[in-house]
């Protein structure tokens, strides 16, 4: 495993850590280059955010940047998993009154004297108008979920908002939390808001405005000194753009940045990172998840004692060691073991090569001439896919594939460019198997219903994201029953079963739950990692020197 | 003069056209497309999927998106790039100033420096300097720009602390001359190098060739000064070839420079395009199709004009 994943070849990234390896211990630990300016703090990523309304974006985890820094949702959620309001003025429940007794009608009081970064004042038909947007079929809005449960949209007064939904749906509060306010005095009159100037000149509630953008560098925001809880503790706040992330990480030791982000302290430099003086190394846990997708609409994983052979065979934890040096947190479900809702009964079977050969042996397959199990003629061999060029990827497939081949199975790597695997190679279900890492899939909520429900096959039903074609009746029952449960103890009752019955019928296999190393100056603070979202400027307005 | 530039350019019509139609169709026609990355969002779903896809126009014919597009650009309308809705022109605008900077930059010293080494290498042929200039340049050809780019950020940036590790200006400096220079000399150092290794060479096989004519043997004879007969007898005639080849070299400038660009985080348009190819940005990328075909044709007609401007016996008509 280790030869596999150190010799990549003469790669550029290979060469690139290993040169960086030779420069960054010897001259990067120095003390900080630059003299810190306490007025301003930059914070440095890989990638460049190129959309700034907050109903259009692509890239989450970059464009989210700009999002926190200049929009506001209705409530936030913070870093303990609770909902706090952010321009309502109260996060809608069942005790306040805030949503009736069968989760149908949402009332929601919006804050009183918020205005947008232009003066304008904020009020109910700025609501109204973005969630007529995100609804708008024109719109290329990145997502419709909960939205398209909406009966009826009422607008009471200007502080006052009334919802009705086609059906109860807890996970409603994680929709809003998900999708920021924009202005209806800006947006109202433009003809496509696909190419609006606003897109990139964007007026917001939130807690910065935009001053600049300099195209593949940096975007500089102003304080917005009339936030409505309470001006920001810095003038300013940059948004650095440094394309590698070695020389990214050195940058943040150097203190060129104040505060690396994504992606993140490369995973083998963990250790060193977290030595270094006046830095503060910060552990996310991510809600994203990698797994093997398993395709059951291929005949080969229609039986998921196939599906659980192959997933128990696998040295999970090894890979997680091995190739992510550790970081990575195995898991046993589609959350993060750090979700309140994962299921800490369930019980790691990997690896169980025995146990393994023994499931295929009674689902039919047996042992070939050529040590390759075969069944009515046909050999258990199969593709594996991901995005080409990812190393990590690349190792934990060829550690897979040595566990399947001790089993009888063969199976043939097949990466291809990110266009390529993730259309409709995914989307219509044209793979054998993938190695894919998701977060859930609306907000941080537990509900799975996209991706594991039978009505939400898109091959079969063109709705969905059920691209393993996965269906079983009494997961579709309680994915149904869980979104109506107001009661947290009903919830994780009912998602606890559902995570036994997807590790039994595996129609994905988890691998770990993805974590990330951040790099702060000490002195830099309100940052607070929270797993909940995918947004590290989260609560950027509180963000400051010591 | 003036008809030779007019003709030249109508000529060029059908070869623009012929481009973008190749390009288009290689486009669209090889695996994959832009609706990918939102597959990777995990909240949007099929539905989602086919109504950014109507959106786009993914969903029509090929001919039909081409004829659309290239009605457009008649119209001067370069099209809005899929993620961020900007229009093409001003995308691709807005990364020209820094490329050209540092190509540029990292050209003129390449020119300077190449046709010096290889007139040099020619007129001294089979010299210790004459080795050295053909190892040096082998050398220089052999590594990979980006551990060029390495090494000079460990030994300048890192060690010395002379010059910044990367980016155009630090930050707030921006309309600061002095510091664009410091952040300018890294990058150009690393990319002028590998471009004179090869510019010394082709200089190099241009001087020896002219050299060895029976003209310089005459001018020699006639008693010209070592000097007249290189920069009056030599130079013009062996300049052309690099003329022409330059015009040819031009518009890969414009993309070649994606390496440094990348170690260095130098804004310019190599990124652009990689960034638009990796997330299938056919309108950014279309319009630089275009843009890089347009820099072919002018490089080109401006070689051909500086030739016929050394060379007498050229006529352009």
């Amino acid at each position: 495993m280790t030869e596999t994943m150190h010799s990549p070849g003469w790669s550029r990234r290979g060469v690139i850590a290993g040169a960086g390896g030779l420069l960054l211990p010897a001259g990067l630990a120095t003390p900080a280059l630059a003299q810190q300016n306490t007025d301003r703090i930059i914070l440095g990523m890989t990638q460049e955010p190129v959309q700034f309304n907050p109903l259009l974006y692509v890239n989450s985890g970059t464009e989210n940047v700009p999002e926190a820094c200049m929009f506001d949702a209705l409530w936030d959620i913070d870093d303990t998993g609770t909902f706090i309001p952010n321009l309502a003025a109260a996060v809608p429940s069942g005790e306040n009154g805030g949503i009736s007794s069968g989760g149908l009608i949402w009332k929601i009081a919006l804050k009183p004297g918020v205005k947008w970064s232009d003066g304008h004042a904020f009020t109910a038909h700025d609501v109204e108008f973005t969630y007529q947007t995100i609804m708008n079929p024109g719109v290329a809005v990145r997502s419709r979920g909960g939205f398209d449960l909406i009966k009826t949209f009422k607008v009471v007064d200007d502080l006052n908002i009334e919802i009705e939904l086609s059906r109860a749906f807890v996970p409603f509060l994680w929709a809003w939390q998900n999708m920021h306010i924009v202005p209806k005095h800006l947006l109202a009159g433009e003809a496509n808001i696909n190419t609006a100037p606003f897109n990139t000149r964007p007026v917001g509630t939130g807690p910065f405005m935009l001053r600049s953008r300099t195209a593949g560098s940096h975007t500089i925001y102003e304080r917005n000194p009339n936030y409505h809880r309470g001006p920001s503790k810095v003038r300013q706040f940059i948004h650095k753009v440094v394309p590698d992330q070695l020389v990214l990480y050195g940058q943040a030791r150097t203190g060129e940045v104040d505060y690396m982000a994504l992606a993140g302290v490369p995973n083998d430099r963990w250790d060193e990172a977290g030595k270094i003086a006046d830095r503060d190394m910060l552990i996310l846990n991510s809600p994203n998840v990698q797994f093997i997708y398993f395709n059951c609409g291929k005949p080969m994983f229609a039986d998921p004692k196939v599906r659980r052979a192959l997933y128990i065979a696998c040295e999970m934890q090894k890979s997680i060691d091995d190739v992510y040096f550790g970081t990575y947190q195995r898991t046993l479900s589609y959350l993060s073991p750090a979700h309140w809702a994962y299921n800490a009964a369930l019980v790691d079977e990997t690896p169980n090569p025995e146990l393994a050969s023994r499931l295929l042996d009674e689902a039919g397959w047996t042992m070939g001439p050529d040590n390759v199990r075969m069944k009515n003629g046909e050999k258990l061999h199969f593709t594996m896919s991901t995005t080409a060029g990812n190393p990590s990827r690349q190792a934990t497939e060829a550690l897979f594939q040595q566990n399947w081949k001790r089993i009888g199975v063969e199976m043939e790597i097949r990466n291809m460019p990110a266009s390529v695997v993730w259309g409709e190679y995914t989307t219509r279900s044209q793979f054998d198997t993938l190695l894919v890492a998701w977060d859930p899939t609306v907000g941080l909520d537990p509900d799975y219903t996209a991706r594991a429900h039978s009505k939400q096959i898109p091959v079969q039903t063109g709705v969905g994201s059920n691209y393993t074609q996965y269906a079983n009746p009494e997961v579709d029952r309680l994915l149904e029953l869980g979104v109506t449960q107001t009661a947290t103890a009903d919830r994780k009752a009912t998602y606890a079963k559902v995570q036994e019955i997807l590790l039994q019928e595996v129609p994905f296999a988890p691998q770990g739950a993805t974590r990330q190393a951040h790099l702060k100056k000490k002195p830099l603070q309100g940052v607070k990692p929270n797993s909940y979202v995918t947004d590290i400027t989260w609560n950027v307005q509180d963000w400051g020197w010591a | 003069m003036l008809r030779f530039i007019a003709t030249r350019l109508l000529q060029s019509i059908p070869l623009v056209i012929g481009v973008s139609l190749i390009g288009f169709a290689l486009m669209h026609l090889a695996p994959g497309g832009p609706l990918a990355v939102y597959t990777l969002n995990p909240s949007i779903n099929a539905q989602d999927i086919e109504r950014i896809r109507i959106i786009f126009g993914l969903d029509q014919p090929i001919h039909i998106q081409y004829v659309k597009w290239a009605t457009g650009m008649l119209r001067g309308d370069w099209g809005n790039t899929f993620f961020g809705g900007r229009p093409v022109l001003d995308v691709i605008l807005e990364r020209v100033p820094a490329t050209m900077l540092l190509m540029g930059s990292a050209l003129a010293v390449a020119i300077v420096l190449g046709l010096a080494i290889g007139i040099l290498g020619a007129v001294k042929r089979h010299s210790i300097f004459d080795y050295l200039a053909t190892s040096g340049a082998l050398f220089a050809l052999s590594f990979p720009t980006f551990w060029f780019g390495l090494m000079a950020i460990y030994v300048f940036a890192v060690r010395l602390r002379w010059l910044p590790s990367g980016g155009m200006f630090e930050l707030g400096e921006e309309d600061n001359i002095i510091d664009l220079l410091r952040h300018l000399v890294l990058p150009t150092a690393v990319l002028g190098l590998v471009i004179t290794a090869s510019w010394s060479r082709y200089a190099r096989s241009a001087f020896l060739e002219v050299l060895q004519q029976d003209y310089m043997r005459t001018a020699r004879a006639k008693g010209l000064r070592f000097h007249q007969r290189l920069l009056r007898h030599a130079f013009p005639n062996a300049v052309k070839p690099l003329i022409a080849l330059l015009g040819v070299e031009l518009p890969f400038l414009f993309s070649g420079a994606l390496v440094a660009e990348t170690i260095f985080g130098w804004p310019g348009m190599g990124r652009l395009f990689v960034d638009a190819l990796s997330m299938k940005e056919y309108p950014i990328l279309m319009g630089m199709i275009v843009f890089t075909a347009l820099f072919v044709i002018v490089g080109n007609l401006l070689a051909d004009v500086a030739i016929a401007a050394i060379d007498p016996r050229v006529r352009l008509a």
